[in-house]
Formats: C-alpha cells, structure tokens, sequence
C-alpha cells in the first residue's frame, strides 16, 4: 500500500484511489484535511470540471486536482499553502461570476456549499462589473424537482447521478461556454423514483423539492440519525424537526445500506407520523382514557386466561424487534401459539427498493413469528399490533385488543384499541432484509398519550401479575435479552450498536 | 432517419477504438437527411450508440456545425471570437441581425437563411469574417455584409 504525506503526516492509503478519495477513505475529508469540492462526489464517476480541489504536490510545478490524481508512493500533498490558498480564491471567483448571489431569498443559504466556500476560501468583494449572464428562475424539471438557472455551478453532479444510479439519464448539459446550462432532453422530465437525491447533491440552491422548498429555514432544524420504515431495506436517515415536527428525510450515508441515496417514496414518509393517527384510546369504539383502556384489556385476557379460552397475537413487521420480543413474552405466559404476521408488498428494483413494505419483516422473522395470509384463525382473544390484516382476518375472534399507530377499519372490530407511539416517538431497532439490525431513537415527542406497542404489551402484562413484566419497562434491558435467548443477536444490543448497525451473526 | 443512414452509420463503429468515438462522424450522416437532427433522430442516434438520448443532445447543442431545428436554405455564421470582435463583428452581427429581422441561432420567417455566431474561423488577418454556406466573406463591413446575404436566393 502507498504512503503519502498530507500536510506532512503520512497516511497509508489503498493503491488505484485518487488523492481526494484516499482522504476521503481515511474519513479525513472536510474532517481535519479541509479540501473544499463541488463536482467529486464519493459515489459518482469522476468529473473534474469545478477545479476548486487543487493541491501543491511536490515535484510536480503545477496545481493538481485532487479529484483526479492518483496517488503514489511517497507522494507529499499540501493542501494549506499559499499556492492553494490563492487558486481557490481565483476558482471562486469564476464560479461566482454568474452567480446571483441572492442568498437572503434562497432555500440553500445555510446548508449551500457555494455560500460556506465563498465564505471561507472566497475574496470578500466582486471585481466583474459584467452583468450576469440572462437564466430562468423556477423551472419545473419534473414533478419532485424546481431548477433555479441561475444558481447552477454547472457541477454536472445531478447529470452524472441520473445516468450512473437510477440509469434514467434525463438530464445532460447542453450548449457550450458561457451558453452552458443543465437542461432535461426536450420533452422529457425528470422523473425517476430516486430524483429527489440530486436536490442532496446539488451543492447550490439550483436544485430544490418541490416537497421542502420554502417550508423552513435550514438554521431552525436539527437532523437526528434513524432509519426509513418504507421497506425492508432499511436506508438510513437525517430526520430534520423543529418545534416538534419533521420537515424532510435526507439521506444518511450508511455505505453497507443505502450509499448515499434514498428513493422518493422513503424520503416523502417522514409525513406518515402526522396523518392518520389513532389518539384516543377506544372502548368498543368509545373514546376513552388510557388507564381505562388498558384495564379492559387486562380484563379480558384475565378472564380468558380463567376459562382457558384460546389467546393468538398478530405482531407487526413495523413494530420493533423489542416490541415484538415483549409480545412473544406476553403470548408465551398465556399459552398461546407464536404470533403470526403479515407484509405489504410491492414494487422492487436492484438499487434500493424492496418488496417488503415493512421495515423489520426480517425481525419478526428472527425472532420466531410466522407470515400468514389468513391471520390468527378462530381464538377468544386477540392480541393484535398494527392493522396489517382487515377486519376480515378476526371474524372467528370474540374479542379483538388493538395496539395500533393509526386509524384503519380494524377500529372498528376492535373490542379495545391502544394508541401507540409511532417509530419516530421510541427508541429501538429494526432487522432489515440484509439481516441488519439498525438503532433509531426518538426524532419526535408524541403529541398525545401514547406508549411504544412493546411498553403497551408489558403494562398488560404487569396488569396480568406475570413475573417476567414486574420490573418497570427498559428497551434497551429487552434487546440486552433478545441476545441472550437468539443467537443470532449475540453482542447485538441499543446500547452496543452505533448508528451504523450491525449485521446478525 | 432513413434505413440506408442507420447501416452507414453501423459501419462506421469498427473504425474507433470506442463506438461512441463515432458518434460526431454519424451525426453529420444524421443531419445530411434533413439538414438538422431532430430530437427524435436524436434518440434513435442515441440507441444505436447504446447511449442516453440526453447525451447525444449534449454533443448536437456544444457544436455549432449541428442544428436541432429546422435551418433556412443558406447559413450565414459571423466569426466572434477576439480578433474579428475587436474589428466590430459583434456590432456586425447585430446591424446583420436587425437587417433581417432574426436573433442568432434563428431562421428568417421565409426560409430563406439562418444566421448564427460561429468561433474562430482561422482568417483573422481578413477581420471581420462571414462563412456563407462554406464559402468565407473577408474585410467586411455593414454594407458590403448586407449586399452579401441580399444576393442570397
């Protein structure tokens, strides 16, 4: 492997990789080696159109991108030097030539790297006295994506994303020079299922959703680590919240998962948890309050228990792997048979998108449930987490108890229903289709009453007087426990996974 | 595009290393037929060469040698590059513009000519220069331009 030396400390770095790249693989990218960029991108093809990356190498006269050039044994990299220093500043300012530097209106200022680089590498005044050059303002590329001319670098990083991820290939640069511009061929439009990442990548505001645009200031939110449920694939997630309320999905780099990416649908779910959801507990059907609700359904499992009536429980594949541990629990003391579940499936493709519309199928796999397509069959009580089955799936059930995050038709039949907290409002994990178990923790407070379906299942079980549920309830105690009695979870647990995740043994 | 352009332009893939390094040579065979390449010949290009049909469009619109739409019967290019603008070609080519009623890159609504800005013609002792349909215009100005594209059928 050759070594090299960055600002006179030397690095071993992979063989073939350019100079940017091999700093990026050491982590030390804008993270202790400050090489701004705009075109590289770490999962699309090399571009070397923005030149802002240039580094002193020695024995080599000229600047070198560090993009584009591949490192070598012994080579000395300086990246801090007067040389850098001024072919920056000198980048900048052709970058800017054309730039309206409209930030108070814009919806990148605060997170745009043309704003953080002239800010930081740029000079501090303008010398062109040229009018900038004539570009449209709001242009709908396709149905997700609004394009602001006049802001776009010319980076070519959506270009080169559209043909190398999706393989849609609907935007290209036309024209030349100053005549530039990124357009999408003539009569196509940018839709693809992925389109809404070149507004991630795009390091201006040139590219904006149409979803997030104009929403909030970027300044206002906070980005907390988790994970999509849209499918089984499980893409790692920026959520962003303020005052209580997600705004966006970004896409979290997680390179054993999603790279970069997510696709439209995942990132647009963030809106699952405001819509929908159940926030009363009901009794047949009769608001009511949380003590009273979960009283009953103790009520009814007690006298169930007494007749020796069948109990089956229906776990969800949304739920989390503790959740589904502490019904196994609860299902286990009453006697009952392992509960089934069901997933919605749907379209899939090679990139990211499974056919399991459930983010922890593989949990409720793992931990010993079975997929069914009937449901639970003929039983004097129900335990059911989430309405993955309709009301049809019960009618041999006397008595339906209901754990649910939103309204569906199964209220309806529900003897007692239970809000529960969404995935967004707990802590836990889930197991994707890869078998990886990924952490995510709460983004949001939830708005009314309600529990995690893990912590509604033990409270029922404490109200039952069953031993394993006295202590008071502990997420991370249950995944502590999920290890101990799976093998395939052994060393796994919340407290010991970072928010990478970890495959099942 | 006719079936006779499509099997020229297979041929000329074996004579490049890469079968996009043909790509330029075919479009000229594609812009022959009708004297532009549309963005349905483009697309039908681009299966050909196995490429994205934008990609294509982004090689028809860097040349100016190739068009996209409908061109009149004669082409008038005026050199702009430093040596013919700093002979008043831009000027000229705006008096040649407002002569005949057309912005560069358009047509006159007869037909009758196209007029566009083109790079360095190479004939730079002879500034400001007009390529009329191949053939070079030299020492120009309004009048004798004007005379020009007034002969034009």
């Amino acid at each position: 492997m050759p070594t090299i030396q960055i600002d006179g400390k030397e690095y071993e770095v992979e063989q073939g990789r350019t100079v940017l790249q091999a700093i990026d693989d050491l982590g030390l990218l804008m993270n202790g080696v400050e090489i701004p960029h705009y075109c590289w991108h770490p999962k699309l093809s090399i571009d070397g159109s923005c030149r802002l990356c240039q580094v002193e190498i020695e024995g080599v006269s000229k600047l070198q991108i560090a993009c584009n050039t591949l490192v070598r044994d012994g080579m000395e990299i300086r990246t801090t030097t007067e040389a850098v220093r001024d072919a920056r500043e000198g980048v900048m300012e052709l970058l800017l030539v054309n730039h309206p530097l409209d930030c108070p209106i814009c919806d990148q200022a605060g997170e745009c790297k043309l704003q953080d680089y002239a800010f930081e590498y740029g000079a501090k005044h303008a010398r062109t006295r040229e009018p900038r050059r004539p570009a449209k303002k709001a242009i709908e590329l396709g149905p997700t994506i609004v394009f602001d001319q006049e802001r776009c670098i010319l980076c070519r990083r959506c270009v080169r994303f559209c043909r190398e991820v999706p393989r849609t290939g609907e935007l290209g640069v036309f024209s030349r020079g100053e005549e530039s511009r990124l357009e999408v061929f003539p009569g196509m439009k940018l839709d693809n299922p992925y389109s809404m990442n070149v507004a991630d990548i795009c390091p201006v505001g040139a590219l904006t959703t149409k979803d997030f645009r104009f929403k909030v200031r970027v300044w206002f939110l906070d980005d907390v680590p988790s994970v999509c449920n849209g499918c089984s694939k499980g893409c790692n997630v920026w959520g962003s919240r303020s005052n209580n309320r997600l705004y966006r999905y970004l896409p979290r780099r997680n390179d054993a998962v999603n790279q970069t990416w997510i696709c439209d649908t995942g990132r647009l779910s963030y809106k699952q948890f405001s819509e929908g959801r159940l926030s009363l507990p009901r009794i047949r059907g009769r608001e009511t309050g949380y003590t009273e609700a979960l009283a009953a359904a103790v009520r009814i499992l007690s006298e169930a228990r007494e007749a020796g009536a069948a109990v089956v429980g229906v776990a969800s594949p949304f739920a989390a792997n503790e959740d589904l541990f502490a019904l196994r629990g609860l299902l286990s003391d009453l006697a009952a048979p392992d509960a089934v579940y069901t997933v919605p499936r749907g379209d899939s493709d090679d990139l990211l998108i499974q056919a399991e519309k459930a983010p922890n199928a593989a949990g409720a796999r793992e931990l010993g449930m079975r997929e069914s397509a009937e449901g639970p069959g003929k039983a004097a009580v129900a335990i059911v987490l989430g309405h993955g089955f309709g009301p049809e799936a019960f009618e041999e059930v006397d008595a339906l108890i209901l754990i649910d995050t939103h309204e569906s038709p199964l209220l309806q039949a529900a003897e007692v229903a239970v809000p529960s907290r969404s995935f967004a409002e707990k802590l836990g994990t889930f197991t994707n289709s890869a078998r990886r178990v990924q952490r995510f923790q709460p983004m949001l407070e939830p708005r009314f009453e309600a529990w995690s379906e893990g912590e509604i299942v033990w409270r029922i079980g404490a109200g039952l007087g069953l031993d394993r549920f006295r202590s008071a309830y502990d997420p991370a105690a249950i995944s502590r426990q999920i290890a101990e009695e799976f093998p395939a979870f052994a060393g796994i647990s919340l407290e010991s996974l970072d928010d990478a995740g970890r495959e099942l043994g | 595009m006719r079936a006779e352009t499509r099997e020229r332009i297979e041929k000329l893939f074996d004579r490049y290393p890469e079968k996009r390094g043909a790509l330029l040579p075919a479009l000229y065979l594609a812009q022959a037929e009708r004297g532009f390449v549309d963005r349905e010949a483009a697309r039908e290009v681009a299966e050909l060469f196995d490429l994205a049909p934008v990609e294509v469009m982004e090689v028809l619109t860097f040349y100016n040698m190739f068009h996209t739409e409908p061109q009149g019967r004669h082409h008038v290019y005026v050199c702009t590059s430093l040596p013919c603008s700093l002979r008043g070609s831009r000027t000229l080519l705006r008096e040649l513009g407002e002569h005949l009623g057309v912005g560069p890159g358009e047509t006159t609504a007869d037909g009758r000519i196209s007029l566009d800005r083109e790079e360095c013609l190479g004939s730079c002792g002879t500034a400001p220069v007009l390529r009329v349909d191949g053939r070079y215009c030299e020492n120009l100005d309004l009048d004798s331009a004007r005379r020009i594209v007034d002969e034009l059928e």
